[in-house]
């Protein structure tokens, strides 16, 4: 009220209240020509503030990072950003984390015009975002570059082929998890089943899940359970394996009746939620997924090559290759990829910032998806927490696969969840039936322009 | 790190140093057109307000009214596409039996809660020791964040949790297996509706509560004197007296009901089950990022809640008395454009008894 009765003395008299007013609609100039809320592009003053807050000189762009790693993550991934900003002298990268909603939050940036120069995309996300125009095709940036991240030849053809659009690579991938089998030791000695390994294929995989469901307190239920599954391991691995695809070469099919889709559709239907190989699905709704494993109620679960699931305490865990199927061994890679914003002030700045931080994040994160760095000395660097699993994971580079993504990738895998998966998980239709019904319906939204 | 702290809290301080200017601005100015200090200082205090409600309510209001009419992926620029996204509605398999699942979701939580809610509100109306204890104990679950009570009802409604653990001897005396709940697509519906009676303890219960406190003595002694037994006079006077709050827990009730989002959007239900309208249209919005079409299903749903709200409110002389109002002759009086004539269809004889000039309602306090 102070101000106001400040304010109400001055404005008693006409000129002084012309004056208030000119200084207010000054006040207000000077407040507009502030960075807005939330904001964005960086001015000359944000970048001089970053700079010198750094204790750097002040001639450096700055590049923000928008990334969804949560605190622990973030404060090593500023470790790089330390290193790798006090060694160029052009640019400044400034982390953004976002830990939650990331993928709304960024779209929103990307149509509010205040995204990020560089940010963190999943796999599924690349060339959706790159067929709208919204990200930087990295090709011709990366050619004169000679350093080791930017040599696209380097990198795994299955993973740069998930951030390829029309010929065109929009991400440096950072990681590639393929899916290993972790196995609980205890519980394989219990039953007397031998470990699994590079023999193992689908039919020995399934005896053994069911040798491994057992009944240990003689209530007539199962309280261990061979494996555990609910969508994930995901499906398309599985067709992988019987020799099929659920998205053909040309984006623009579902082959999904193939005899091949058919017969992975089958194995995977025979085994989920059921209790003679696996956890029914109300159990996985009250005990968890992978908590399961965690807990020794579980003999074995296919995780990401770099969870956590072979250091828990208190269990002799061991990890082994996934079985192979009727036409080979294929495994899932999860992938990731920093891109480009193609609206970046910096675009320069921000792709030489980009082969620095990849190179800095494929000496942390595992597994670097590089050929070179395909080696066991390099991974225990990043993981030394990996020692017994090194070897497997390595062999598993050589047969992973990441999905094969296509523009309208959203709207395809809710649809095959909603007409195709989930029926099928809860036997409401054999793969014969389901399948062919449910192609057309894919393909349509294949084959929509956008 | 701190550097995008330190940005952040820059912006935050600029705006508050921009409002306040725009404030002073607006007082000299209203000042400087000889509006007297109170209009001013009205308009300036209210001005934050104005300003958030503008940019963020009214503008994104206004601006998913033009998206409907458009194609909008959020990553390129609006396409118009005239009225191809309602065209796009009227086929969508999924928008019917969202609406649908919606509708019978409203439809039985809504009574169920309001019963719930004025069975509490009596108990809490007693003359009992301590009960300032149990009122506020009664609100405790109101304050627990929706997303809390989302994931402990998921626990509760599991296939070995506590509803089926406690219910299991009445499952196994009428035959029936142990429901799955959210499990089974068949069970979906009735948990949510379990879910929303926490509803029951909380806002509703305190409003029916100051609604109780509000109704005279004298009527029960009245009607003690009358003769009148305990149901006579919950039927005859707290009904009644209390039907304009019961109107507004309906009306507020029904509205909140068909806005179902934070709990539904927590617990996982199978993919091939339809789920609530708000969900769908946020899935279609931010997963799929059909901006467009979502718009013009939040449009179409809009119309649908104004119109049984409206329905509501066209509702109310038939059941909601006002001790201000003479009921009968009063809206005979106003002739046939006094409300309650568009409810012919659920009154029938209605206009009949309107035109013969015979009052429209017979006594006081029908329901």
């Amino acid at each position: 009220m102070g101000i106001l009765t400040w304010w109400n003395r001055r404005a008693r008299s006409r000129w002084a209240r012309t004056l208030s007013l000119l200084i207010a609609v000054a006040v207000l100039a000077t407040g507009c020509s502030l960075p807005s809320a939330g904001g964005g592009q960086p001015a000359g003053s944000s970048d001089a503030s970053n700079a010198s807050g750094e204790g750097s000189g002040g001639e450096k762009v700055t590049i923000r990072l928008a990334t969804w790693a949560h605190a622990e993550e973030a404060k090593e991934l500023q470790a790089i950003l330390d290193r790798i900003n006090a060694e160029s002298d052009r640019w400044q990268i400034v982390h953004e984390p976002i830990p939650s909603d990331y993928a709304t939050k960024i779209q929103t940036m990307l149509a509010g015009n205040t995204a990020p120069d560089l940010f963190w995309l999943a796999q599924e996300d690349v060339i959706p975002f790159a067929a709208t125009g919204v990200l930087l095709k990295l090709d011709e940036h990366l050619q004169g570059d000679s350093r080791p991240a930017a040599n696209l030849g380097d990198y795994f053809e299955p993973i740069l082929g998930a951030f390829t659009y029309e010929g065109g690579v929009y991400g440096l991938p950072w990681i590639a998890q393929p899916v290993v089998l972790y196995y609980n030791k205890t519980l394989f000695d219990e039953a007397g089943v031998s470990y699994p390994d590079e023999t193992w294929t689908w039919e020995t995989f399934k005896e053994a899940a069911a040798k491994l469901t057992r009944d240990t307190n003689g209530d007539g239920e199962p309280d261990v359970y061979g494996f555990t599954m609910n969508g994930w391991p995901p499906f398309a691995m599985f067709v992988w394996q019987a020799g099929g695809d659920i998205v053909g070469e040309d984006g623009r099919t579902a082959p999904i009746d193939s005899p091949e889709a058919l017969e992975a559709a089958r194995f995977y239907q025979e085994l989920i939620y059921n209790p003679k190989y696996t956890v029914p699905e109300e159990v996985i709704a009250e005990q968890g997924f992978a908590d399961m494993f965690k807990a020794g109620k579980v003999a074995m679960f296919m995780g990401g090559a770099s969870d956590d699931l072979d250091r828990v305490p208190d269990l002799d865990v061991g990890v082994a290759p996934v079985p192979s199927g009727p036409k080979g061994r294929v495994t899932f890679a999860w992938t990731a990829a920093t891109v480009v914003n193609a609206k970046s002030p910096h675009v320069e700045e921000a792709v030489d910032a980009l082969v620095a931080l990849t190179e800095g994040i494929h000496h942390w994160k595992i597994v670097a998806p590089r050929k070179s760095l395909a080696t066991r000395e390099h991974l225990l660097q990043s993981e030394p927490r990996k020692e017994k699993a090194a070897d497997v994971i390595l062999q598993s580079l050589e047969f992973m696969r990441p999905l094969r993504i296509v523009p309208q990738y959203k709207a395809f895998d809710q649809a095959l969840w909603e007409q195709y998966l989930d029926p099928l998980f809860h036997k409401q239709g054999t793969p014969d039936e389901l399948a062919p019904k449910v192609r057309p319906e894919l393909e349509k939204i294949l084959q929509q322009s956008s | 790190m701190w550097s995008w702290y330190t940005d952040a809290l820059r912006d935050y301080a600029a705006t508050v140093v921009l409002l306040g200017a725009l404030m002073l601005l607006v007082y000299a100015g209203l000042r400087a057109l000889g509006r007297n200090r109170d209009t001013a200082l009205g308009w300036t205090f209210v001005l934050p307000w104005l300003v958030g409600f503008l940019a963020f309510q009214l503008f994104p209001f206004v601006a998913s009214l033009y998206l409907a009419f458009t194609d909008y992926d959020v990553l390129t620029p609006p396409r118009w596409v005239g009225l191809a996204n309602f065209a796009r509605l009227l086929d969508d398999p999924k928008f019917a039996a969202s609406l649908k699942f919606t509708a019978l979701y409203a439809l039985f939580s809504v009574p169920l809660g309001i019963a719930g809610s004025l069975a509490c509100a009596l108990l809490l109306n007693r003359n009992i020791k301590g009960v300032g204890f149990w009122r506020t104990l009664y609100y405790v679950p109101a304050v627990i964040p929706a997303v809390a009570t989302a994931v402990l009802w998921r626990w509760l409604l599991s296939t070995d949790g506590l509803v089926n653990s406690i219910l299991g001897p009445v499952y196994a005396l009428l035959g029936l297996d142990k429901p799955r709940w959210f499990l089974d697509p068949e069970t979906v519906l009735p948990g949510f509706v379990l879910m929303s009676l926490w509803g029951v303890f909380g806002a509703n219960t305190v409003i029916l509560l100051a609604g109780l406190k509000n109704i005279p003595r004298e009527l029960y002694d009245a009607a003690a004197v009358d003769g009148a037994s305990g149901w006579a006079r919950f039927r005859h006077v707290t009904v009644p007296m209390l039907s304009p709050t019961l109107f507004y827990v309906l009306v507020t009730g029904l509205i909140g009901a068909l806005q179902m989002f934070t709990q539904a959007f927590f617990v996982e239900i199978p993919r091939t089950t339809p789920t609530f309208l708000q969900v769908y249209i946020y899935q279609e919005a931010f997963g799929l990022r059909h901006m467009g079409y979502a718009s013009a299903m939040a449009w179409v749903f809009l119309l649908v809640i104004l119109a049984l709200t409206l329905l509501v409110f066209r509702s109310s002389p038939l059941w909601v008395y006002y001790e201000s109002e003479v009921r009968g002759e009063d809206r005979a009086a106003r002739g046939a454009k006094a409300p309650g004539r568009y409810l012919d269809l659920l009154r029938p004889g209605l206009r009949r008894r309107l035109r013969a000039g015979a009052p429209a309602v017979d006594d006081q306090h029908v329901a």
